[in-house]
């Protein structure tokens, strides 16, 4: 999934109460006077604080300062939950994980909400001061306590007696307005309000889709971190209790509802399917179709990002995301929850740092003691003792080599010299044992004689023959061997290349997703600015008109009390 | 190397400390921020908190390079815990069942806390109220049984 916000900006500002320090090394730290908190981690405002000051405030802005708080901290969600140091503004809940699993949608989020909602009206809610029912300009409503400072989405049970009342009333409203056509309806309600109340049957077409979200996403208060998730229509599913909820009382108004709304209005505006946005994210996204990478390809560019980035595979996963250094990637966010980036660093780097070991053991293979029998062929002679020779060549490397010690190069002298007075033929046998003792993975056919095995090269026995007849008693060896089993060094270049054609499928896979996602945003942004565009112009000419003549319309509603039990409304059956 | 690095009594340290030097040191510096941080406005029960806090992150940074990782080399290991990288009784209780997030290990000492049982932070989540926010005193653990 794509987790576009992710581009770091500038650092917003820092929530109330929390204080940026500098510690005597350089570090920032953050220490809040009123909790005695202090963290590393720079606090993430949370959007209720200061959003819910403002009044009148806004649900989508909430969102929106979320939104430019950016994404959240990478390294909320990795350190020890267990600690307030680094996760004090973390719940206990597991929700961060189903956030981030849904995080695909931020970007879109983005761009439908961003021009478009705000508050146009509060009502109080008769009997359940201090409540207030607010409308927003897109016709969805959210109750606000003004007392608490709270906002919900969803309407809590007790609300909904003094909501239905608060809509009845506005039905008989409208049926009046209707009755009399010239009559506008206030300007503080929503013109479209009413056909929220219609819709309230048709919601449940929609239960079926359902399944993939649980219930948990239905309770979602704005003013929480997680406010976001309302703002995505298609995501707010709805349980069978809603839908019960909603046949019995036409109160709840949900993302359908919302979709809904818009497509009504959409077709009410003349605008064409497509010009407005439908809300339908899910099947444009399926539209857009091919582009999920699948769960090994996501896990493998993550990997190819930390094989990219040199990061070192011995730091702790804690420090790798607080340098922030793998965050701008794309692949980052082809893993979409913190638990998955860090159950792959941790098999990347266990994998990693067992392939530097192999490495470096082979490296450790050029044995100190193969240039050293290399310089006893050379120059070693029965007429030398050990203390002459050594005095001779004391300032040769070979001798001076301190990963050999001086008792090693004595007993190797001495052996060798004593060696020296072996007949040949012995020599001979010798050699011939030591180059059959080695396995065919290490000595076969394709040796070449100037790369022979450590193994052969650092054993006293092969230095103990003059080189020529040396070598040639090796080469025919060599020859009569048969070939390496399993030809391993092909093999090795054949799975590289293999693994590099793999390498450029995945990051070509990323690359179209990218691409078609990004435009198919611009596509649905387009849209949107259009229909909104449009829905706004034709806004202000309706409230226009019905800034006409308030007075009327009291007058029209006394009128209508007296006669609301003998008509009764066509919308409320 | 440089030659005076260490108190001259000090050996070098095993081969493989190159690798994990500069994390170690990273260590180091949040550790020696943590003990120069001016304590005015923390209560006094809270002024050991990052100290703890980063141990713990430091020994668990050994105990996975080791255990988990296999990393370093029994030798390196057994050096780091000698010189004061890794708190190796905090990391034999980890290896015990039931203790393998433990937090500190003043955390299971039953005589200093109030209740004469182990800390507030050792009781799993799933036997606690949904939200209720646990900060134990002694290290400001936020829960570190091994079912959390
Ligand atoms: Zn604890
Ligand atoms: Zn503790």
């Amino acid at each position: 999934m794509l987790k576009s916000t992710h581009k770091s900006v500038a650092p917003p500002p820092l929530p109330e109460g929390w204080t940026e320090h500098k510690a005597p090394t350089g570090h920032s730290y953050y220490y809040n006077a009123a909790t005695k908190q202090s963290t590393y981690t720079r606090p993430n405002p949370p959007p209720a604080a200061s959003i819910l000051q403002s009044t009148p405030f806004d649900p989508s802005q909430s969102f929106l300062q979320y939104q430019t708080i950016g994404s959240p901290k990478p390294s909320a969600g990795v350190t020890s939950d267990r600690f307030p140091l680094q996760s004090h503004l973390q719940g206990r809940g597991a929700f961060h994980g189903q956030k981030a699993g849904r995080g695909g949608h931020y970007g879109s989020r983005n761009t439908r909400a961003q021009p478009t909602d705000k508050p146009i009206s509060r009502h109080p809610i008769p009997g359940c001061e201090p409540w207030v029912l607010v409308h927003t300009k897109l016709g969805r409503r959210f109750v606000y306590n003004s007392q608490k400072d709270e906002s919900f989405w969803r309407i809590p049970d007790k609300l909904k007696e003094g909501i239905l009342a608060l809509d009845q009333l506005r039905i008989k409203e409208k049926a009046k307005a209707q009755q009399i056509p010239t009559e506008p309806t206030p300007a503080t309600i929503a013109p479209s309000a009413i056909d929220q109340l219609d819709k309230a049957g048709r919601g449940d077409e929609k239960i079926g889709d359902g399944e993939l979200d649980s219930s948990e996403y239905e309770e979602v208060e704005v003013t929480d971190d997680e406010g976001e998730d309302d703002e995505n229509p298609p995501k707010r599913q709805r349980t069978g209790d809603d839908a019960q909820d909603e046949q019995s009382e036409p109160v709840e108004f949900n993302e359908d509802d919302i979709a809904y709304q818009l497509a009504a209005m959409g077709e009410e505006y003349g605008l064409d399917p497509g010009e407005y946005d439908d809300g339908n994210m899910d099947e444009w996204k399926e539209g857009v179709g091919g582009l999920e990478l699948t769960e090994e390809d996501s896990i493998a560019l993550f990997k190819d990002l930390l094989n990219d980035s040199g990061v070192n595979p011995y730091s702790p996963w804690e420090k790798i995301v607080e340098e922030g250094k793998l965050v701008d990637d794309t692949r980052y966010t082809t893993l979409t929850t913190m638990k998955a980036r860090k159950e792959t660093w941790d098999e990347w780097s266990r994998d990693k740092i067992k392939q530097l070991r192999a490495l470096r053991a082979k490296e450790e293979k050029k044995d100190p003691r193969i240039p050293y029998l290399t310089f006893l062929q050379n120059h070693a002679t029965p007429k030398l003792y050990w203390p002459e020779f050594k005095r001779k060549f004391k300032k040769e490397p070979e001798m001076r080599d301190s990963s050999l010690a001086d008792k090693d190069r004595e007993k190797f002298y001495r052996e060798h010299i004593s060696r020296l007075k072996l007949p040949q033929s012995s020599l001979k046998a010798d050699l011939i044992a030591l180059l059959q003792a080695q396995p065919l993975s290490a000595l076969n056919n394709a040796t070449i004689a100037s790369h022979l095995p450590p193994a052969v090269l650092s054993d006293i026995r092969y230095i103990s023959l003059a080189s020529d007849t040396r070598d040639m008693v090796i080469e025919s060896h060599i020859q009569s061997l048969p070939p390496p089993p399993g030809s391993t060094e092909e093999e090795d270049s054949e799975e590289a290349a293999k693994a590099r054609m793999d390498k450029l499928r995945r990051q070509k896979a990323l690359e179209d997703r990218e691409r078609k996602v990004a435009e198919e945003k611009r596509r649905q942004q387009r849209h949107l600015e259009f229909g909104k565009g449009r829905l706004r112009e034709e806004e202000a000419e309706i409230a226009r008109a019905m800034n006409v003549t308030k007075k009327g319309l009291r007058d029209h509603l006394v009128e209508a009390d007296s006669t609301e039990k003998a008509t009764e409304n066509p919308h409320d059956g | 190397m440089p030659a005076i690095r260490h108190a001259s009594k000090r050996k070098a340290p095993p081969a493989g400390f190159s690798d994990i030097e500069d994390d170690l040191l990273v260590f180091s510096n949040k550790m020696k921020d943590a003990e120069n941080a001016s304590s005015d406005n923390v209560p006094r029960h809270q002024v050991l908190w990052p100290i703890f806090q980063i141990s713990h992150q430091r020994s668990r940074y050994v105990y996975d390079l080791y255990y988990e990782k296999e990393a370093i080399s029994k030798e390196l290991y057994d050096w780091l815990l000698k010189n004061g990288y890794a708190d190796a009784m905090l990391i034999a209780k980890w290896k015990k069942t039931g203790y393998e997030k433990l937090c500190c290990l003043k955390c299971v000492q039953t005589k200093e806390t109030n209740f004469n049982s182990t800390c507030i932070c050792r009781v799993p989540k799933a036997q606690m109220k949904e939200d209720q926010v646990v900060e134990c005193v002694s290290c400001g653990c936020r829960g570190c049984a091994s079912s959390d």
